[in-house]
């Protein structure tokens, strides 16, 4: 029959995949915010290290985090099912209920940040335990997804476990693909936790301390988690040494340490854009060890390409009018008059 | 059939409808609530009406908890679901789509953004300038529906984009405007039930008298347009489809009509509520809740199940079998295309080619419509499934594979006779096997009603005519029933022959 085909891809692979890490990035940056920030506010509530209204301050934003997170979350999703949709959906469907179960974890944690931010209003104290149960699930959906999008890196496992069991209750069982990684990314999470805590609390010695000590260990203990991975990489390690994106790694190593080096001496803006092209140029490397992974079982570029450039344009217009908007209510709220309304 | 399946003991049909029910019902109810809120807010501004403004700021953290955290993640649920349910579909609505989706991502950042601005602004944002951002918000929620619109329409009417795969046919199929409109509608009708629900809250007096008839005034109005939209929508369906529903399309039709019950409820309920303003109790506001639910439960269903036997009309059946492979399947079969294979040829077949719409024992079982019966008219059935009442999707693969689902479903059902099994005799066991051998096509008074045919004969006659049943029509099974059964199946014929005589 004479219908059309759907295998395509509506843009040129180049451009599907800078979206894709571009907007992986944006949403790393939100997550990590929020994720690496509630650990370090429990942290801080914990031990009584800071004066409840910092703690509160922090925790007011996380509601707006974790929508951010949501939100940038939708887009690098997308575009990763338009180019790999075999090898995520089969993973998925092989993990199923634990998949599923993602939105609930997701859905919980909003509220418990929610429940948070307002009990902190009205009691003037940080809810510790919503706190944790928002850091519980929010843990529970970054394993999963390591899980899962490291299972579909590997498509002869999936064929062994679905021939083994097809209710969607299997988890991957190669740990040793994913751990490290999941490791490298929670504490990433801490180190830009703790520079936003650092960047917020500057006029505040107790909070910047703090971060600033989030932001130096935890970037020590991702970059040993990060090399530990990298080792672990045995197979396609050599291959990887050879590609760009040994350099994109490099450069990134050093501009997280020029981050370093710039958020000493107070200088925000630069030591953050580092950090976003350090972590820019991660996502990158991941990319690359995702394709060598998949290699010779499927490439992208195999895919054929038959662009639709008029819905493109229109996102394009869209994309730049939503960031414009974005920022133009941002200002309207920050310029706002004090006075009640 | 490139994917796993995934094989839970929850029907899919019931996956799906738990989150996505929820998610339109929240969703439509954050567009329809952000214009309500903004349209009263510049009211109350513009008439210094301090109440209602303290109205609104808790009209508005509760339309920040339900849109932003459930509306928005049931939203990112669907997106999950239908990727583990129906994941061929699911692909082939991205590549074809995923502009369409990326330009209402551009919306949907604008959209929560601004919620959670206007939100926040409540007490600090000048009084132009917090309005300005509640139109920003309704605007972009609203465009995020006119995107999404086009591609929920296509799933049921993709239209010219069958024959040219253009986006923009695709995307303005023949329902998108009567859907989009009555989907504005319903997001009206929603603002008013939410609204009402928050105001049935407040004390007794002219505030609550006064909120309640505005609030039940936009519910009404919302449930007019809807109404109205409706039946544009229904005509705008193709006669192929309609037709069919009709005829033989028992679910879509009580879905449809329970639509129109629970719009007449509202309605009345909606006027009700402006009756009973003053003291508008909180079970009333809940009530029209709930029905607001099940109106939108009963409409997706609705939608949902009127595309079958697609999931993409005449595009992708909804057990993921690929209507453009015909020939292939015809030529090679399934298991040569199912991609992850479990180890049982049966249970694999089994699941690419029914188990979406059907489990054994829970969610459309079939292990009672099979319980008595034997492989062969099993095997007969899913060869003819095309040309059973219910509208389901064809079986395309050989006759071979079709023997093994049959045997598959056949190893788990009860193999007793249907007399020892269902403890009947005479024409009540006759009814019993009729019911399971003849009913899934021919239905007494009813679609493909053959009584008629029937009258005059002798026990004898209708005898060969079972003998010969294969050849009484297209896609007749052989009557392979046991002579107990069969000796009782010829009673209950006579019994219907002899009700046309009278």
């Amino acid at each position: 029959m004479n219908l059309p085909n759907y295998e395509f891809l509506s843009a040129p692979l180049w451009l599907v995949t800078t979206l894709h890490l571009l907007t992986l990035t944006l949403h790393f940056v939100a997550m990590n915010f929020m994720l690496g920030g509630v650990i370090i506010v429990l942290h801080a509530a914990i031990l009584k290290r800071w004066g409840e209204p910092a703690l509160l301050s922090f925790v007011r934003m996380f509601p707006g985090a974790m929508a951010a997170t949501v939100t940038l979350g939708v887009a690098p999703l997308l575009f990763l099912q338009l180019v790999y949709p075999r090898q995520v959906y089969s993973a998925a469907i092989v993990s199923g209920w634990f998949w599923l179960i993602v939105i609930a974890a997701v859905i919980v944690a909003y509220y418990a940040l929610y429940r948070a931010s307002w009990k902190g209003e009205k009691t003037g104290k940080a809810s510790k335990p919503a706190l944790v149960l928002a850091l519980a699930g929010v843990a529970y959906v970054s394993i999963v997804y390591s899980s899962v999008f490291s299972m579909s890196e590997r498509p002869n496992l999936i064929h062994d476990l679905y021939a083994r069991d097809q209710s969607g209750l299997v988890w991957n069982p190669a740990v040793g693909d994913y751990l490290l990684r999941w490791l490298h990314m929670i504490l990433g999470a801490v180190t830009v936790g703790g520079f936003f805590v650092g960047m917020l609390g500057r006029n505040e010695p107790a909070t910047y301390q703090t971060g600033k000590q989030f932001f130096v260990v935890g970037m020590v203990l991702a970059s040993l988690a990060g090399m530990a991975y990298l080792l672990s990489l045995q197979p396609i390690l050599a291959v990887f040494m050879q590609t760009p994106a040994i350099w994109a790694l490099t450069v990134a190593v050093l501009l997280s340490l020029g981050s370093l080096h710039f958020f000493f001496k107070k200088n925000f803006c630069v030591s953050g854009t580092m950090l976003f092209v350090s972590m820019l140029g991660m996502v990158y490397a991941r990319h690359t060890v995702r394709l060598l992974k998949l290699a010779g079982q499927f490439d992208p570029a195999s895919w054929r390409v038959a662009p639709q450039w008029s819905p493109f344009l229109i996102f394009l217009i869209c994309f730049v009018i939503a960031l414009a908007v974005v920022a133009y209510m941002l200002r309207l709220y920050f310029s706002a008059n004090k006075s009640p309304a | 059939m490139n994917y796993p399946f995934w094989d839970v003991p929850v029907g899919y049909g019931i996956l799906m409808a738990a989150i996505a029910i929820v998610h339109v019902f929240i969703s439509h109810f954050a567009i329809g609530g952000g214009l309500y809120l903004v349209v009263t807010e510049q009211w109350a501004r513009k008439h210094h009406d301090q109440p209602t403004l303290e109205f609104l700021e808790k009209l508005g953290r509760f339309f920040v908890l339900v849109s932003l955290v459930a509306g928005a993640l049931t939203g990112v649920g669907i997106w999950f679901i239908i990727g583990l349910l129906n994941p061929s579909a699911t692909e082939a609505l991205i590549h074809n789509f995923v502009w369409g989706w990326a330009i209402e991502w551009t919306f949907f950042v604008v959209e929560v953004s601004a919620a959670l601005i206007y939100y926040c602004g409540w007490k600090t944002m000048t009084a132009a300038a917090h309005l300005t951002v509640g139109w920003i918000y309704f605007i972009a929620a609203w465009l995020s529906l006119v995107v999404i619109n086009g591609i929920i329409t296509f799933m049921l009417t993709p239209g010219q984009w069958l024959a040219t795969g253009d986006f923009w046919d695709g995307f303005f199929n023949p329902t998108y405007w009567p859907s989009l409109v009555m989907r504005t509608g319903v997001c009206l009708m929603l603002a008013g039930l939410y609204a009402l629900l928050v105001a049935s809250r407040y004390e007794a007096g002219d505030f609550k008298a006064r909120t309640v008839r505005d609030t039940a005034t936009w519910g009404i109005l919302g449930l007019v347009v809807t109404a109205v939209s409706q039946y544009w929508y229904w005509k705008t369906i193709p006669a192929a489809i309609t037709t069919r529903a009709v005829q033989i399309m028992p679910t879509p039709m009580h879905a449809l009509r329970y639509t129109v019950w629970l719009a007449v409820a509202i309605g009345a309920l909606l006027g009700l509520c402006r009756l009973l303003a003053r003291r508008l109790p909180v079970a009333l506001a809940v009530v029209l809740m709930a029905l607001g639910l099940a109106w939108f439960g009963s409409f997706e269903s609705f939608r949902e199940s009127v595309r079958k036997p697609y999931v993409i009309t005449g595009y992708i059946y909804g057990n993921g079998v690929e209507v453009a492979l015909t020939d292939r399947y015809a030529k090679e079969g399934y298991l040569k295309q199912i991609a992850y294979r479990s180890g049982d040829e049966g249970a694999d077949l089994f699941r690419h080619s029914c188990r979406s719409c059907h489990t054994l024992d829970g969610y459309k079982p079939l292990r009672p419509a099979f319980d008595g019966t034997d492989k062969a008219f099993i095997a007969a059935i899913i060869r003819s499934a095309h040309l059973l009442r219910g509208n389901m999707p064809p079986f395309l693969g050989t006759g071979a594979e079709a023997d093994k689902i049959a045997d598959y479903l056949y190893q788990r059902i009860d193999r007793r006779p249907l007399d020892e099994l269902c403890k009947l005799q005479g024409v009540d066991l006759g009814q019993r096997a009729y019911d399971l051998r003849c009913g899934k096509c021919h239905i007494v008074g009813g679609y493909g009603d053959k009584s008629k045919s029937f009258a005059g004969l002798s026990a004898d006659d209708l005898g060969g005519m079972l003998d010969l049943a294969a050849n009484l029509g297209k896609g007749m099974p052989d009557y392979t029933g046991g002579t107990t059964e069969r000796a009782a199946l010829i009673a209950y014929l006579r019994t219907l022959g002899k009700q046309v005589k009278k």
